[in-house]
């Protein structure tokens, strides 16, 4: 079962790139666990960071006695503290996330993200949370930093199934005040929902101090509108079924698309959250490596 | 505003298609489960209006595009509309050409006929392309040339090249009507009609009609009268020859009668009259040294006929513009002697007892040493030698005071009367009134009367009848008519039996376009009175009867009821009988223009051709006639009797040669023409043009041309709509 699910999950190529790249965090995160990345915390591991005037009650053992020496005055040595961080994946498991102009669907492209960005950050040992919401929290793994822990997810992954509309913001406001470490937030959805309200949320993640990720996943057919001849839409969402050309609304669906996704990723920068269209169509592969591959480049440690 | 093909409108029911096309497209749809309803819903409702609007104006478009299209096919039409931006409308016309005598008028160089036959081409080239003609000749009858209008307008100028001009008489009312018969039916917005013609009031006896009916078809058709008739003021022409003589042997000098008119508006002035046997100079010529304006004047003149056969006689007046009435010609057949048979019915002891002996002094009036050699040859049978008599070998047979005869005589009577034989009947105190009616009048119709009651007494020389003394009707006792003649009126009939007229129905006139073999010849002719006695009653009756002719006296041919054969009158009276039993053969020898020639031949030319030569046109090909069985007798007929004149007949072998000729009716040499005030009537109704030299009737027409067929800016219109719509359909249906 677990076999299986990894198979359908996580895709060989890109778990290979995307293991080489590595998740680095891009910000500083306050891991529970000495690991590779910054933590906010000055201590006293290997990175020197600077020095501080000694003050009484400070361990005499990292008092600096060569500046002791040379200037008679007593200076502790401060060093960076270095550690794990827990990344919180949520994905969007609401009903429009269902559909699929191909062969494969939106959900399950977002799965297969999900399922290799777990992956990736459980191999490097940090700690991964995972959330699958509709209108609420529908299914939420503890964070947890066990390489094991990829079957539970994957099995989870694979069993979840969509059946409600999608409500992202109260989902990340709800995340906001439950996350007491700083982490990174990786929200995984189409975010057919109140864009203003779903950047609240990630405002609110982000005044937590979480790196927020944000994976707007759209089918081709969502970008292009390729559609011909008269049509009967039928909503995934609640919203009654509409019968039209779609050849003579294209444009004006595109402008809107394109509308939404520009206020979408302006949010996000504004935010300084990294926004990532992912277009279903693309191989996952391509997608991950070239993210990761950014986020190397941008990161400062 | 009219339809041509009002039924095409039924096309505009096609409007509901797009609109069931537009409703069942509707219903076909293809289903699509899709997530980003919440652009969709945005955009759609964006541009649901418009969509709508649009959709409503591609549907009107269409709709407008099929309505156009069966208008259009419908073929909407109005009248008077200015505008010829589109083009001129086809014409559907029919050209009527004048072709009766009075048009061969020529002012010199030209004759009316041909001016028309320019006019009329003129006419053709004011049709624009896709316009159809037809070709009507006119005379007295109506010749369809191009009978229903052609598209091919070389074939029309093809037959008004080759129209010819006749002798005939004119008539343009059936013609008129033919014209707008053939245009009637027709589905065509202009039609027209163009009719050339010198305006010669005998043409116009129905001007009423003609008009009636013009005004009636005024907004359906337009018709163009163009007169061509230059002020003409001379014209004389020669309105009658006819022998005068009784008979016409050969060698001996025969009276004809010449009529000379003036139809002219002024006096003429030293007429020089000939006349001419076959082709030979002039035989006699008469000088006429004052003709009034209006006059007619009958000169006699004389000519000998050459030989036994068929000869013609022309009159000939000097050549004026108007040639063809100039000269008239007859067909004589000159006899070498007539045969005539006299059946005593009362021989009597002695010569002159002989109930013929008058007879045969008054049929061989001449010395007793000169009647062998005098061309009536008579010879006295009795009734029991008639039996045996070949009838054929005379002439005329006398039946005088016959009390009976054998019904194999009566039927070989019938025979010899059929083809061509004479019969003159005289009574007398032998005759068997009985028998008379009952079989040779009831059962045989041979006698033009029956015998009545006998009336006057015999034995008494106070109490008699004379005959009339004026006003004779019949050819036979017309010269009487004259003076200068003598008189009948002297002669006394003490007894006489009163001719009651046999009944008789005339037959239907046949119609012009029955088969000449099959119209059936009625035997017995009408009983017509050839004298009459003072107080009315008839004296003498005559029928024709198969070719043949039938004489009844009243009275007898002896002096036993009246002192007849002793007066000089008797000689002239039974020389004109005999000469009208004779020409009773040769009367179908000369016909009027239009009328069908028929001859009966013996029986050796059944089926043989003969060979038709036509007046003035010796030079071209000779015509074929076969000569075939006609009412059971072979006979040789001919009806394109167009041109007065001389007609031959000529079969091979046995060479035998007929003529007969062909005389214009005089009323074609009249010069009266339409007044201007029935110009103006005619006008009303018609556009009528006087021609002029110089005239284009193409301009006249042309200016005077209204009447607009719409199709084709509908066809326009409608392809502007399926532009239209073929650009906004493309237009509504690009992505916005």
């Amino acid at each position: 079962m677990d076999k299986a699910h990894i198979d359908q999950l996580l895709d060989p190529q890109t778990i290979s790139n995307a293991e080489a790249l590595g998740m680095q965090a891009r910000s500083m995160v306050e891991g529970y666990m000495a690991g590779e990345h910054k933590s906010p915390y000055r201590g006293f591991a290997i990175e020197f960071a600077q020095h501080r005037e000694y003050s009484h009650g400070d361990d005499t053992r990292h008092l600096d006695w060569k500046v002791q020496a040379r200037t008679d005055r007593y200076f502790i040595k401060q060093y960076e503290q270095e550690t794990n961080y827990v990344a919180n994946i949520l994905l969007d498991g609401s009903e429009s996330m269902k559909y699929g102009s191909g062969a494969i669907t939106k959900l399950q492209y977002g799965k297969m993200i999900a399922a290799c960005l777990a992956y990736v950050i459980l191999h490097q040992r940090d700690a991964v949370a995972l959330g699958l919401f509709d209108t609420t929290m529908r299914d939420y793994s503890p964070r947890s930093d066990s390489k094991a822990t990829i079957h539970k997810l994957m099995a989870r992954l694979a069993a979840f199934e969509p059946t409600d509309q999608t409500n992202i913001a109260t989902v990340l406001h709800d995340m906001a005040m439950q996350i007491r470490r700083k982490g990174i937030v990786i929200v995984i959805s189409d975010f057919f929902d109140d864009e203003q309200k779903v950047l609240e949320g990630i405002q609110h993640l982000r005044f937590g101090g979480n790196e927020v990720i944000v994976f707007h996943i759209m089918d081709p057919y969502e970008l292009e509108f390729p559609f011909t001849g008269l049509v009967e839409f039928e909503g995934l969402e609640q919203i009654p079924k509409i019968l039209t050309r779609p050849a003579e609304v294209q444009k004006s669906y595109l402008r809107e698309v394109e509308a939404f996704r520009n206020r979408l990723r302006d949010g996000c920068e504004k935010n300084q959250c990294h926004y990532l269209l992912v277009n279903t169509a693309q191989p996952l592969h391509e997608v991950l490596a070239g993210y990761l591959g950014f986020r190397l480049r941008t990161t400062t440690r | 505003m009219g339809f041509l093909n009002p039924f095409m409108l039924f096309g505009i029911t096609a409007v509901s298609v797009p609109i069931i096309i537009h409703l069942l497209n509707r219903r076909k749809f293809q289903k699509v489960v899709w997530a980003a309803m919440r652009f969709l819903k945005v955009s759609v409702e964006q541009n649901q209006r418009r969509m709508k609007v649009e959709d409503i104006i591609l549907l009107l478009l269409r709709c407008l595009l099929l309505i156009l299209l069966a208008l259009a096919l419908a073929r909407p039409a109005m009248k008077q509309a200015a505008s010829e931006i589109f083009g001129q409308t086809q014409v559907t016309a029919v050209v009527v050409l004048d072709n009766s005598l009075s048009m061969g008028m020529s002012d010199g160089t030209q004759t009316r006929f041909e001016k028309a036959k320019k006019t009329a081409e003129q006419a053709m080239e004011t049709m624009p392309a896709g316009s159809s003609v037809a070709i009507l000749l006119a005379s007295d009858i109506v010749n369809g040339v191009v009978p229903e209008p052609t598209f091919d307008f070389n074939l029309a100028r093809k037959a008004i090249k080759e129209a010819p001009l006749t002798d005939r008489g004119s008539d343009l009312g059936p013609a008129v009507n033919k014209a707008i018969e053939t245009l009637k039916g027709r589905f065509a917005i202009r039609k027209e009609i163009y009719v050339l013609t010198d305006g010669q009031t005998t043409g116009w006896k129905q001007f009423g009609e003609i008009e009636n009916t013009l005004k009636k078809v005024k907004g359906d058709i337009r018709a163009h009268f163009v007169f061509i008739n230059e002020h003409e003021v001379h014209n004389l022409g020669i309105d009658e020859l006819r022998l005068d003589s009784g008979m016409s042997p050969a060698k001996h000098p025969l009276r004809f009668a010449v009529r000379v008119t003036n139809h002219g508006r002024e006096p003429a002035r030293d007429v020089r009259v000939s006349l001419h046997v076959d082709s030979d100079p002039p035989s006699n010529e008469y000088n006429l040294e004052l003709l009034g304006a209006g006059e007619s004047k009958t000169i006699p003149l004389f000519a000998k006929l050459g030989g036994e056969g068929f000869h013609s006689v022309t009159a000939r007046l000097p050549e004026d513009r108007l040639v063809a009435d100039g000269k008239r010609s007859v067909a004589v057949r000159a006899i070498k002697e007539v045969r005539v048979l006299l059946v005593d019915g009362e021989p009597g002891a002695e010569p002159r007892d002989s109930e013929v002996f008058y007879l045969r002094h008054a049929l061989t009036p001449v010395a007793g040493g000169e009647q062998a050699g005098y061309f009536i040859k008579p010879v006295v049978a009795s009734l029991s030698d008639l039996s045996a008599a070949r009838l054929d070998d005379y002439d005329a047979v006398v039946l005088a005071n016959v009390a009976e005869l054998s019904e194999t005589t009566v039927v070989a009577f019938e025979q010899y009367l059929r083809r061509g034989g004479g019969l003159v009947v005289f009574p007398g105190g032998k005759v068997n009134p009985v028998f008379y009616n009952d079989s040779l009048v009831k059962k045989h119709q041979l006698l033009p009367a029956l015998l009545g009651e006998i009336r006057g007494q015999a034995d008494q020389d106070e109490k008699y009848l004379s005959f009339q003394d004026k006003n004779f009707d019949h050819p036979v006792v017309a010269i009487w008519n004259d003076e200068g003649s003598g008189t009948l009126s002297s002669a006394r009939i003490f007894r006489a039996i009163d001719l009651l007229p046999a009944p008789y129905t005339r037959p239907p006139a046949p119609k012009p376009g029955d088969n000449p073999a099959d119209v059936k010849l009625n035997d017995a002719g009408e009983p017509r009175v050839v004298l009459r006695y003072s107080d009315g009653r008839p004296a003498v009756m005559e029928r024709t009867w198969g070719l043949g002719r039938v004489v009844l006296f009243s009275t007898t041919a002896d002096t036993a009821w009246n002192d007849l054969p002793v007066r000089p009158a008797f000689v002239p009276v039974m020389h004109r009988v005999l000469g009208s039993i004779i020409q009773r053969q040769d009367e179908g020898l000369n016909v009027r223009v239009g009328e069908r020639f028929l001859r009966r031949t013996s029986s050796e030319l059944l089926g043989k051709d003969a060979r038709v030569t036509k007046p003035r046109q010796t030079d071209a090909v000779p015509e074929l006639r076969r000569v075939e069985m006609l009412a059971g007798a072979p006979a040789l007929h001919f009806e394109q009797t167009d041109l007065s004149g001389l007609y031959e007949f000529t079969v091979a072998d046995p060479l035998t040669t007929f003529k007969f000729a062909a005389q214009a009716s005089a009323l074609e040499s009249s010069l009266d023409e339409l007044s201007a005030e029935q110009k103006k009537l005619l006008s009303a109704s018609a556009h009528v043009v006087d021609w002029t030299p110089g005239l284009s009737l193409k301009d006249v027409v042309l200016r005077e041309r209204s009447g607009l067929e719409f199709w084709l800016p509908i066809v326009l219109a409608a392809l502007a709509v399926a532009a239209l719509e073929t650009f906004l359909a493309q237009w509504f249906s690009r992505s916005k």
